[in-house]
């Protein structure tokens, strides 16, 4: 591992000014929440930082506050002490859900919400340092290579899919995402933040080098929500998903008044599937209806040389994953 | 692939272990012996560990594990990746279980960490602690201490635990010997179980011998933290190296430009293929294998390694090192490597020469396979593949030499001291006499250290060199492409079988991809567990630019038993026989139909097996459920050979009435410590207390063939039995040793077999669901029966057929190498990428021991190590069959795979 400076920053605003002082100096400087996966980055130099700032120092951003139309989230709360939440296992079932479903009990412990979010793709040509689009380069080595993990949805020019758990049930929950930077905050929607790769192929989110993803805020849950989080994976802990599905529906009297399906594992983004939601809105749920949502869900699929598996695979998932929330009612 | 994205993989895949490049500590800690790299940032921390204030002086970029291993010098925190894909560092920050190797020294400031040597309190174990021991948890111990402080987070939050709670919590933690069942069982059984109350080795119980599930005679050490693995040997003024590594599958060294890298403060030596022409002659049995090679014949070939006094230092000049290439054309599989206009790797072609040094294949013939064929009545042709998988041991691989004038000690981390020490004294033109091999303790090997290995003998060149201590630890990532794994092959059959069921018949024709040296027999075996008049084996290792192949748990097997044991399946399913039934007619009786084995269970092992888990109830035809999650069962055979042969064995006697048990054993988690002071005690007739162990150092034991082949039991347990009687005799005449006297019985037996052939045996019934749609599949009941003779220790025995078993399901289902096609360059070298199989991936497994009476052998025991992984590949392979009725043919059985046969 190249040697840097880990700096602690007492507040989020203290933070920004480091990474814009670090810049300004001419060096580079990366934030780390849970550092799990960057202290990995690091040691293969695939990130190569000058200074570290440490997030974890930060007082009152791992916590969950409610009010009357809305939740709060500190980013830098631990994916752990968010999947065991009272003021989120209930209401926003699927968020913990996501949460719990991640890595194991100790990426968990040390992980945080904002790190999952932003999380680097795991695409192995990224992680074994071929000059792609997401290292710097001009090409995306799995089109034609081995790409049984990769993306069935999207046209590029990068193929990886996005890694992370919690952020498709953010997106299926309408979250909204604070971000602090050096003009002040902004919040983006949840759906807003990833960046598709026709885009900007090298990067996953609309985060500038100088802002740091600080707190998600949930509307609040109307009665009747159902809402769950399934992935498959190929062993049956400690991997990424193969594909996810992060699904809330809001019910009134057994009909569907509003539905969100976003999956996981399948795109480069957390893929938010309106039309096959809109196939269950105003309808009473059933099995049927399930296989009708999920054949929607995966109309547009392309699949790459090697991963046609994963549409019939996303499919089921999906007819799976509402057919259990119909039988849940 | 530009030259410049070339030289990132290289990074990658040089970048990695940053040990202990670290300031002297200071406050409590004791000194580290690492250089100062003045320029990086360093921060002075305070941090509790075990209840104590500590204060050390880091650079920033330590990790936890390195402040506990390097600073602290709690070394029962293990690094086994340090990428957070294996467990085995997990400590307790604050109570909750996190991955040290991931996470900051710095970021631990004012909190409180637990660590492995926290658990006991004084000579009092943690429950745990003891109940790991009496279940026989640990085998290796490798991952034992992150296994424990898993455990102790969760019986803090759930004090009583069931099984499924364990395997959630202890999901993050893989143990490669893939004892998970009894991690499991202890677990459970601690949680309300009362403190224990001994904390001795010598715990062990009065009168326990042979046949006595027995606790390790070492128990204590691998579950406190104190046994010393290579990587936890510290020597004063001891330097670090690192190996840089081809980024190219084959290429052309032009040039190597050192300067730089030498100029790097704190570097001390650096050697290549220019400066270094010292042989490796056990990594390759064909050709001169050098320490470095030019041409460089696959991503990972050694390039240059370099000492220095930090680790960090040793990575930065790696760096530096400026090397021209010419990319010469490669090939990745064997098959293609035999054609016409193939790139020749080796001056002799591609298809490695045979043991009499001809380039011909490896070929059996019995009967007239042309005549067999033409007899049968119906003739199947099939053609299987299997894939490149890694034996994955959580230790990596490290060395230590160190030279006293012209007396070299290598403490190595391997399987095989007494080969060790003869290969390292052979490449270096030294008299072995002046080598010094020691292994105290391993984590886990499966057949990747079975003699000298290259890092061995660079760190003896560098050390010699530098004049100093020298350590080389290769990252999990070199373990993975620079080591070697199991080879992959194809292989082709043909099977002529009578209307009701006779076979008449078996051709196979076999490709095994052996990387570019020969260092593994390539073997493809199971046509002789059938009975056959008509039998032709044709087996071509081949050379090719890939990761070297070579030894692993039972290297010729599980991929051929799984070719045949598949093509049997489908032959006894088109005559609509019962698979079990087909078998019992058609299994080998005799070995290749010539000669009468020693002792015969096979047979047994498929009736009670298939008794115990209920084959007859169970099975049914193929594809028999229509819904989407269909079940299915599938049975598969094995066999292996059990030698017997030299081996040499120590026991003293001394006035104080203790038998101090010299053998050359280094126990790789087998067990072979207790077991050698098992047989020991029956063949003396004294209780186990009064029997002491030295082993694992070439200085204080004689020979031993090593833990390879399964022979450690057989070879060097016989041995113990005849010192022991010597040591008999001499007191008789003697009488008991008085004051000084020692008695010193030794033995080298060479125990021979003539005209009849050894073997293990042994049947698997596996019963699986699949989930067709998500291509799924969860192993429901596993039952494993075994005749390897008397078994000497049934504990440890359990945890080799347990974990065996669970190694085989992982190749069957997940584990394979993948290479980018156009680089050649390895894509998932790692457990991540490979996705061993976790606390949540493992089956329970039922063990049945069928104990023939064999007349050769410590007590008739025969071998059991490797045999446990045979059949298991196979089985799951007919389960999966019985299931679906679609067959996949090609391993991994992957979700791709899977969900591509069943599309």
């Amino acid at each position: 591992m190249k040697a840097f400076a880990n700096v602690n920053p007492r507040t989020m605003d203290e933070a920004v000014a480091m990474l814009a002082r670090s810049r300004r100096e001419g060096k580079r400087a990366v934030v780390s929440g849970g550092g799990s996966d960057l202290l990995g980055l690091i040691k293969e130099r695939l990130v190569q930082p000058d200074v570290l700032v440490n997030l974890k120092t930060i007082g009152g951003l791992d916590r969950v506050t409610s009010e009357r139309s809305h939740t709060r989230i500190g980013g830098l709360i631990t994916l752990a002490a968010l999947g065991r939440d009272p003021l989120i296992a209930k209401p926003f079932r699927v968020l913990a859900e996501a949460a719990n479903s991640v890595g194991t009990p100790q990426i968990r412990n040390t992980g945080t919400l904002a790190g999952n979010v932003c999380q680097r793709p795991w695409c192995w040509y990224l992680r074994n340092g071929f000059p792609c689009y997401k290292n710097g380069g001009d090409k995306c080595f799995a089109r034609g290579g081995e790409n049984q993990f990769h993306a069935i949805f999207g046209t590029g020019p990068s193929y990886i899919v996005h890694p992370s758990d919690t952020a498709p049930a953010l997106v299926a929950l309408d979250a909204s995402f604070r971000i602090a930077g050096p003009a002040g905050d902004r919040t983006v929607a949840a759906r807003d933040f990833f960046v598709r790769p026709g885009d900007d192929a090298a990067r996953e989110n609309v985060l500038d080098t100088d802002e740091i993803l600080a707190e998600i805020i949930l509307p609040a849950t109307p009665p009747n929500r159902r809402s769950t989080y399934e992935k498959v994976l190929d062993r049956e802990a400690w991997t990424h998903a193969l594909a996810s599905a992060a699904v809330v529906l809001d019910m009134e009297n057994g009909i569907c008044r509003r539905a969100r399906i976003v999956l996981g594992g399948v795109a480069p983004i957390p893929l938010d599937r309106p039309d096959a939601a809109r196939l269950l809105e105003g309808q009473r749920l059933t099995p049927d209806l399930a296989a009708k949502a999920a054949d929607a869900a995966v109309a547009d699929a392309r699949p790459l040389t090697k991963n046609a598996y994963k549409v019939p695979l996303t499919r089921a998932l999906v007819r799976r994953t509402l057919a259990a929330l119909v039988n849940r009612g | 692939m530009s030259e410049l994205s070339r030289r990132d993989f290289l990074e990658a895949t040089a970048a990695g272990l940053a040990a202990s490049a670290a300031m002297p500590a200071v406050g409590m800690a004791a000194q580290s012996p690492a250089v100062v790299d003045s320029s990086a940032p360093r921060t002075a921390l305070r941090v509790v560990v075990n209840g104590a204030q500590r204060e050390a002086q880091v650079e920033d970029r330590t990790t936890l594990a390195e402040l506990l291993r390097d600073h602290l010098h709690l070394t029962g925190t293990k690094i086994g990746c340090d990428r957070g894909e294996c467990g085995a560092c997990t400590v307790l920050l604050d109570g909750a279980p996190i991955y040290a190797c991931s996470y900051l020294a710095v970021w631990t400031a004012g909190k409180s960490v637990e660590t492995v040597e926290g658990l006991a309190s004084g000579e009092r174990l943690h429950p745990l602690q003891q109940a790991f021991i009496d279940h026989d948890a640990p085998q290796c111990g490798f991952c034992t201490s992150g296994q424990l402080m898993s455990a102790k987070a969760l019986l803090a939050a759930n004090p009583h635990p069931g099984p499924a709670d364990v395997r959630a919590a202890l999901s993050g933690n893989l143990c490669r010997c893939s004892n998970y069942n009894h991690y499991v069982e202890s677990v459970v059984a601690a949680g309300g179980a009362t403190p224990a109350t001994v904390a001795t080795e010598k715990r062990t119980p009065q009168q326990k011998s042979v046949g006595t599930p027995t606790p390790r005679i070492d128990g204590v050490s691998r579950v406190s933290g104190t046994a010393t693995y290579v990587g936890d040997v510290r020597l004063p003024g001891m330097l670090f190296a690192r190996v840089l590594r081809s980024p190219h599958p084959h290429a052309r060294i032009s040039r190597i430009q050192t300067d730089r890298a030498l100029a790097l403060p704190g570097v001390k030596a650096i050697v290549t293929h220019e400066n270094c022409r010292v042989t490796w002659s056990s990594g390759d049995t064909r050709n001169t294998r050098y320490l470095f090679n030019n041409p460089v014949r696959f991503v990972g070939d050694a390039v240059a390694a370099v000492a220095a006094t930090s680790a960090a230092a040793a990575e930065e000049a790696l760096h530096l090192i400026e090397v021209a290439y010419e990319p010469l054309p490669f090939v990745l599989e064997a098959e293609s490597a035999l054609a016409p206009d193939a790139p020749v790797i080796q001056p002799g072609g591609n298809l490695s020469p045979n043991a009499a040094g001809k380039p011909e294949p490896e070929t059996y013939r019995r009967g007239n396979v042309a005549e067999g064929l033409q007899s049968s009545d119906r003739v199947f042709e099939d053609h299987y593949s299997s894939s490149h998988v890694n034996n994955a041991q959580l230790e990596r691989r490290v060395s230590v030499a160190a030279w006293e004038g012209d007396k070299l000690t290598v403490h190595a981390s391997t399987q095989g001291i007494s080969n060790c020490q003869r290969d390292l004294a052979a490449d270096l033109k030294i008299p072995v006499e002046r080598v010094r091999v020691v292994c105290q303790f391993m984590g886990g090997g499966f057949g990747n250290k079975n003699q000298c290995h290259d890092f061995d003998l660079m760190a003896a060149v560098l050390a010699k060199q530098a004049g100093t201590p020298v350590r080389l630890e290769l990252t999990r990532k070199e373990d993975y492409v620079a080591v070697h794994g199991r080879w992959p092959t194809s292989q082709y059959y043909k099977v002529g079988v009578t209307r009701d069921g006779q076979l008449r018949a078996i051709q196979m024709r076999g490709y095994s991809g052996m990387g570019p040296y020969r260092k593994g027999s390539g073997g493809i075996a199971g046509t002789e567990l059938y009975e056959c008049p008509h039998v032709e084996t044709i087996v071509h290792p081949i050379y090719t630019n890939t990761a070297v192949a070579a030894n692993y748990r039972a290297p010729d097997y599980p991929q051929g038993v799984f070719g045949i044991e598949s093509v049997m399946d489908d032959v006894a399913n088109a005559l609509q026989i019962d698979p079990l039934e087909f078998r019992l007619r058609n299994a080998t009786k005799k070995y290749h139909d010539e000669l009468p084995y020693t002792s015969y269970g096979l047979a047994e092992c498929m009736r009670r097996g298939a008794e115990a888990f209920g084959w007859k109830e169970r099975w049914r035809a193929p594809a028999s459920d229509r819904g989407a999650i269909k079940r299915g069962v599938g049975m598969a055979m094995g066999s292996f050979q059990s030698r017997v042969g030299r081996s040499s064995a120590v026991v003293k006697l001394d006035s104080s009435g203790r038998y101090r048990v010299h053998v050359g054993v280094t126990d790789v988690g087998s067990g072979a410590k207790t077991t050698m002071a098992l047989i020991a005690a029956d063949a003396l007739q004294v209780s186990l207390d009064r029997i002491t162990v030295i082993s694992g150092d070439t200085d204080r034991c004689p020979y031993s063939v090593g833990e390879s082949g399964s022979r450690t039991t057989n070879f060097t347990g016989y041995a113990v039995i005849e010192a022991a009687r010597d040591l008999q005799r001499q007191i008789k005449e003697k009488g008991l040793p008085s004051g000084d006297q020692v008695l010193i019985g030794s033995a080298t037996p060479e125990p021979r077999i003539d005209g009849a052939a050894r073997y293990s045996f042994a049947a698997h019934f596996v019963e699986l669901e699949v989930d067709v749609e998500l291509g799924r599949v969860r192993i429901l009941r596993y039952v494993a029966a075994h005749d390897s003779g008397r078994i000497v220790n049934p504990l440890t025995a359990a945890s080799q057929v347990k974990g065996g078993v669970t190694m085989g399901i992982g190749m069957a289902l997940h584990e394979r190498l993948h290479y980018d096609p156009k680089t050649g360059i390895p894509l998932n070298p790692g457990y991540y990428g490979a996705r061993v199989m976790t606390h949540q991936d493992a089956p329970q497994v039922e063990v049945l021991f069928v104990e023939t009476e064999d007349a050769f052998g410590p007590f008739g025991a025969k071998t059991l190590g490797e045999p446990p992984i045979i059949p298991s590949v196979a089985a799951v392979a007919n389960a999966f069959f019985n299931a679906t009725g679609r067959r996949i043919k090609d391993l991994p059985m992957s979700r791709e795979r899977i969900l591509d046969v069943l599309a």
